[in-house]
């Protein structure tokens, strides 16, 4: 049992050896990383770190230059595309809305991979879409045109539609940006949610309190390489963050949710 | 709900807005009527009760001259160009991301005019228009494939290099009307605004084959495209595989205007304006392909009958109205838009 388990990684998404690159730009030279089944992985790290890069690598949006991603331990590129996004779905950092589309059709669209050219619609789409625009609080947008909607009630609605998509892996790449405090709150709470429901997450995000309060895997990196990972009460130290952002900080307990929090320090 | 599902037996589901119905259904009586129009109006018209027979080849005498000589072929060279400039403009619009990607902008229509101007000022007395039109439209696009670096992939590198292949190409037809004859210009010009005048049923041939068999072709890529509105990478993530969608789109967008413009000449604004218009209309997201055809061949077949029977607009070329039409009736929408905020 336990030698069968150590062969194979563990988790059902998982990157081996990966050398990821924007035509000759390495971003990522040489990473393996695993994302832990029922997880609430985030991805920290400064810009141009590589971090929404490997997202995109494990969403197979980005094709790795070298080594492979794992899905269900098969290499993702050996599955259909629509086989694939039944069980992955991924909110790119900025997602275009088409001109003049209502909330509900945006989140139907998520309902490409279950559909045929000529079964395009059918009672588990409607049920599906349904739920999404619940679990996302936005049923009463479902009529609104996407444009006229507000950052986090658009948000919302992106994230609406990958759930309409039913796939137990969600990966969000900055979930977060352009949105006020508040509605990053807001967001990230429907994420743990999501979590606590039985799904796999993984985010990209820029903000390590938010990231130490909500994840139950940090993943931090620099320069294309993962510097730490794991639980971020163990990982998140002052040194770490010294090393990895140059930042001089101390580290306290949040008062509200007991996780580490980061309080740069005075430059002297 | 504005969308009910057209169910067939249990292999067929697909999901239908009832606005788009009835604006397509609305756009098919309109070109009915118009072709009926254009068949029966004027000095040389048939007389309704002699159109039958006209139609079905019956008839003799003059009403056969006007229907297989004179209006039948342009009618219908006229349906079918239409169509495909509009089919062909939503889709660049679609895989540009930008309202603005037409075979207009794009540089195609005025490839077309430099090879007719090319051909007109080579073989002078013969002049092969619409062949010199394919091959200027062909050539321009594999400048524009060859300028861009990574051929289509680049919706804003797509662009402004057919800014500049358009840019080089009417240069150029300037170039060749200041070469040619004072007779030749004549013709030359009167191609290069688009015309439907004295087309044959050969034409006719031509364009309908493009649109019967490229057609259907868009229509499959129509899912992907309207994924690929939310940006390759969602599309991608959907598992809409993005770059062979894209490909095939600008193929197919490519056929369809190289097709029109060689028995239409380079007709403007049709293929900017049809899917445009359409998408208002229906007030849904795009491509709406089937709906920028009929717009596409409703606005053509319009204009051109306004060229043979207004007595303000008689004998020009039909390129010149639909200039006009398309024009003032996008910017009335643009600016009906700006008030209301949802441009």
């Amino acid at each position: 049992m336990e030698a069968s388990a150590a062969s194979k990684p563990a988790g059902r998404l998982a990157g081996l050896g990966l050398r990821l690159a924007y035509d000759r730009r390495v971003v990522v030279p040489d990473l393996s990383v695993e994302i832990p089944d029922g997880g609430f992985t985030i991805i920290v790290g400064p810009n141009a770190c590589g971090k929404s890069t490997l997202l995109k690598a494990l969403s197979r949006t980005l094709k790795p230059e070298a080594g492979t991603v794992l899905l269900e331990g098969a290499p993702i590129d050996s599955y259909r595309s629509k086989a694939v996004a039944r069980q992955l779905a991924m909110l790119p950092q900025s997602p275009i809305a088409p001109e003049s589309i209502t909330v509900r059709d945006l989140v139907a669209r998520g309902r490409y991979p279950h559909q045929g050219l000529l079964r395009q619609w059918s009672a588990a789409d409607e049920r599906a879409v349904t739920g999404a625009l619940e679990s996302t609080a936005s049923m009463e947008l479902a009529d609104r045109y996407v444009a006229e909607l507000s950052g986090g009630q658009r948000q919302r609605v992106w994230i609406a539609m990958v759930l309409a998509q039913q796939a137990d892996l969600l990966l969000l790449d900055e979930p977060t940006t352009f949105l006020d405090i508040a509605h990053q709150y807001e967001v990230l709470e429907l994420c743990s949610r999501l979590h606590a429901e039985g799904r796999t997450l993984v985010a990209v995000l820029h903000d390590l309190n938010q990231a130490a309060r909500y994840a139950t895997n940090l993943v931090v990196m620099k320069e294309g390489r993962i510097v730490a990972e794991g639980d971020p009460r163990e990982v998140l130290t002052a040194a770490l963050v010294e090393e990895v952002f140059g930042l001089p900080c101390v580290i306290i307990p949040d008062p509200e949710a007991g996780t580490p929090l980061v309080v740069p320090k005075v430059p002297a | 709900m504005s969308a009910t599902t057209l169910r067939l037996g249990g292999w067929l589901s697909l999901p239908v807005r009832r606005r788009s119905v009835v604006v397509g259904g609305a756009l098919a009586a309109g070109i009915v009527v118009i072709a009926l129009l254009s068949l029966t109006l004027g000095r040389l018209g048939i007389a309704p009760a002699d159109l039958m027979p006209a139609i079905l080849g019956h008839s003799t005498g003059p009403d056969a001259i006007v229907f297989e000589v004179l209006r039948g072929p342009r009618l219908v060279v006229g349906i079918a160009a239409g169509a495909a400039f509009g089919v062909s403009g939503a889709l660049f619009q679609t895989v540009t991301r930008n309202p603005l990607g037409s075979p207009d902008v794009i540089g195609l229509t005025s490839g077309a005019s430099a090879g007719a101007a090319a051909f007109g000022l080579l073989w002078t007395g013969i002049l092969p228009l619409p062949v010199g039109a394919l091959v200027g439209a062909l050539a321009a696009m594999a400048l524009v494939w060859l300028g861009t670096g990574r051929g289509f992939s680049s919706p804003a590198r797509m662009l402004l290099v057919g800014i500049g292949v358009s840019a080089m190409s009417l240069a150029f037809v300037q170039y060749a009307i200041t070469r040619v004859g004072v007779e030749q210009a004549t013709v030359l010009a009167s191609f290069l605004n688009g015309s439907l005048a004295s087309r044959t049923w050969g034409h006719a041939a031509l364009i309908w084959v493009s649109v019967v068999v490229l057609l259907p072709c868009a229509l499959l890529t129509t899912r992907r495209l309207q994924l690929m509105e939310m940006g390759d990478e969602q599309a991608d993530a959907l598992g809409a595989r993005s770059a062979p969608a894209r490909s095939w789109a600008v193929l197919i967008a490519i056929g369809l205007a190289t097709a029109a413009v060689s028995v239409a000449g380079p007709v403007a604004f049709i293929a900017l304006t049809a899917p445009q218009i359409a998408r208002r209309l229906t007030r849904s997201a795009g491509p709406n392909l089937v709906l920028s055809a009929l717009m596409g061949a409703f606005l053509l077949t319009l204009a051109d009958l306004l060229t043979q029977q207004s007595p303000f607009a008689v004998q020009l070329p039909v390129g010149v109205l639909t200039a006009v039409i398309g024009g003032i009736y996008l910017g009335y929408l643009l600016v009906a838009q700006w008030k209301k905020g949802t441009v």
